[in-house]
């Protein structure tokens, strides 16, 4: 039992990472909580069901297209709605809160509600480690927020591109003294951010059926994720993951499984009395952004 | 050691800045501003506090165009410039900011702009963003050997450094963007005597150096009235004197003035 919990701890907080790392990388660098978040990732089960079933597009198609398309609606909502209210925040959360409302409560009225969209698994199959079955879906899950976040380093750390992305987060108008612009580098942070929701939902999403209510869901669980860990910050993200992702797995494997959702709230709570500005962050906005 | 060459020839106009007026809502930040910059010149621009000096390397930035949509956007201040800059023949009023740089003007803002979570090294190549691989390796190269006390601090985070060293790294960046028209505003503010005696050092060697034509803003006129060319005496966003650097500092005015004569 207990190493069964370790594992599929493991495995909840990869998701967990996952889900927030998009969410993240876009208010750390252009400042803007993308409340349309759990939209995108709604949108993006259903883009990538739809170019499978209704479009016929091979497996690896469907995905990389639901993510590209992902990635362009992430640029449309920045140029379309952003840009127009940018630094003012207050306005940037309801007006992208509006939008997922909309794109998710838009899915639930042409009737996009059962059980039968659901996304295959990559690979079927599962491995006995020890007396714990897991499945290869779950493996996966673990291996790319691993790699995706070894990547998203690289990127931020090696390249011009992302070297831009980290000069625009720190100070905008210094940037712009080298050329950097900042709505374009704003935009292409939103496309990534989304693009990541994209991969996170073809990922995750194999393991149920994809429902709207599951993208208030993720909304939470990011917003959770990145309070504990401080808005901006890598590595507070990937530490409130852990604490997170073992808090909900001890809780529903010995208490009861629909307590797992009040973990996260609780978190935020507990955070935002305890340390305003999250475990690994020294954002002093917070309070005024949620 | 190669650096880049400034393409003009010495002594030809490189910006001619006619009846330049910038407004902030009503008030008037510079007012009927006129100045010429010859190719290979070192120019100071010379005033105390809120004289109108970082709102004219802004505007010749292009930053105060940024400033204007940004400010348009949110329904804020409204900005407006009236007035004509003219880059090498170029009318560049309207150009946005990345283009000017592209072109080679390239602004050191004020309180040493660097990005303090960065290292030295990432900071150095973040200001690179628009030059090639080559050229920014070869630039760094010749930053560290211009400000060698930047040589050890390589890996440490840039917020970390002092006020100095920030300095030396912000010049540093700045010269990594390949200006052609190098505008400094105010590099010597909140530095020791030592500190500016390096930095002015520094700018009188890549003159010497790279030929590249050089916008120095100051309150401090001591420092800075020697190693110019040509100098203006600008308050209350008003041109008040201009003239060389040995008759700005014969003048006694100036003396009076900033000199405390």
């Amino acid at each position: 039992m207990l190493l069964g919990t370790l594992i599929y701890g493991f495995v909840n907080s990869a998701i967990l990472a996952l889900l927030a790392m998009g969410f993240n990388l876009t208010f750390g660098i252009s400042g803007v909580a993308n409340f349309a978040y759990g939209a995108v990732y709604i949108f993006s089960g259903f883009s990538a069901w739809i170019f499978l079933n209704t479009l016929g597009f091979p497996y690896v198609v469907a995905v990389l297209a639901a993510i590209l398309l992902a990635g362009l609606m992430g640029l449309a909502i920045y140029f379309g709605v952003i840009l127009r209210i940018k630094g003012m925040p207050l306005s940037e959360v309801m007006a992208t809160f509006g939008l997922g409302l909309a794109i998710m409560e838009l899915f639930r009225y042409f009737d996009f509600v059962g059980f039968r969209y659901t996304l295959p698994v990559f690979f079927d199959g599962s491995l006995s480690i020890g007396d714990v079955y897991i499945d290869y879906q779950r493996i996966i899950i673990g291996l790319i927020a691993v790699g995706l976040t070894a990547a998203l380093y690289l990127f931020t750390n090696h390249t011009r591109t992302g070297l831009a992305l980290r000069a625009i987060a720190q100070d905008e108008r210094s940037a712009l003294t080298f050329g950097i612009d900042p709505d374009l580098v704003g935009g292409l942070s939103m496309a990534i951010g989304c693009a990541l929701a994209a991969i996170a939902a073809v990922v995750i999403l194999p393991l149920g059926t994809i429902a709207v209510e599951g993208g208030y869901e993720v909304l939470i669980n990011a917003l959770a994720v990145c309070i504990v860990g401080g808005l901006g910050s890598t590595v507070g993200i990937l530490v409130a993951s852990v604490l997170i992702g073992y808090s909900q797995t001890f809780t529903a494997n010995y208490l009861e499984p629909h307590w797992m959702m009040l973990v996260s709230l609780i978190a935020i709570a507990i955070v935002l009395v305890v340390k305003p500005s999250g475990l690994f962050s020294h954002q002093k906005e917070l309070e005024e952004r949620i | 050691m190669p650096i880049w060459e400034a393409r003009g020839t010495e002594e030809e106009m490189m910006l001619e800045v006619q009846n330049l007026m910038v407004f902030f809502e009503n008030a008037l930040a510079l007012n009927d501003f006129e100045m010429e910059v010859r190719e290979g010149q070192v120019v100071g621009v010379i005033g105390s506090n809120s004289a109108g000096k970082t709102t004219l390397m802004n505007t010749l930035s292009g930053l105060i165009i940024d400033m204007r949509i940004k400010e348009k956007r949110r329904g804020g201040q409204r900005i407006t410039v009236y007035g004509k800059i003219v880059y090498r023949g170029e009318d560049i009023t309207e150009t946005r900011p990345t283009e000017r740089v592209r072109k080679g003007i390239v602004l050191c803002r004020e309180r040493h702009p660097i990005f303090p979570e960065s290292d030295v090294l990432q900071n150095l190549r973040m200001a690179g963003y628009l030059r090639k691989k080559a050229e920014i390796r070869e630039t760094i190269a010749y930053v560290f050997d211009l400000f060698p006390a930047l040589i050890p601090l390589k890996s440490r985070k840039a917020g970390f450094m002092s006020g100095g060293e920030q300095q030396m790294l912000a010049v540093g960046m700045a010269l990594v963007a390949r200006p052609q028209l190098l505008l400094l505003d105010e590099p010597l503010l909140g530095l020791s005597p030592m500190m500016q005696q390096i930095l002015v050092e520094a700018i009188t060697h890549l003159k010497a150096r790279s030929g590249i034509t050089v916008v120095i803003s100051e309150q401090f006129a001591r420092p800075v009235l020697p190693m110019i060319d040509f100098g203006y005496i600008i308050e209350n966003g008003m041109l008040t004197l201009t003239g060389t650097g040995p008759e700005l500092m014969d003048n006694p005015e100036v003396k009076a003035a900033y000199f405390g004569v």
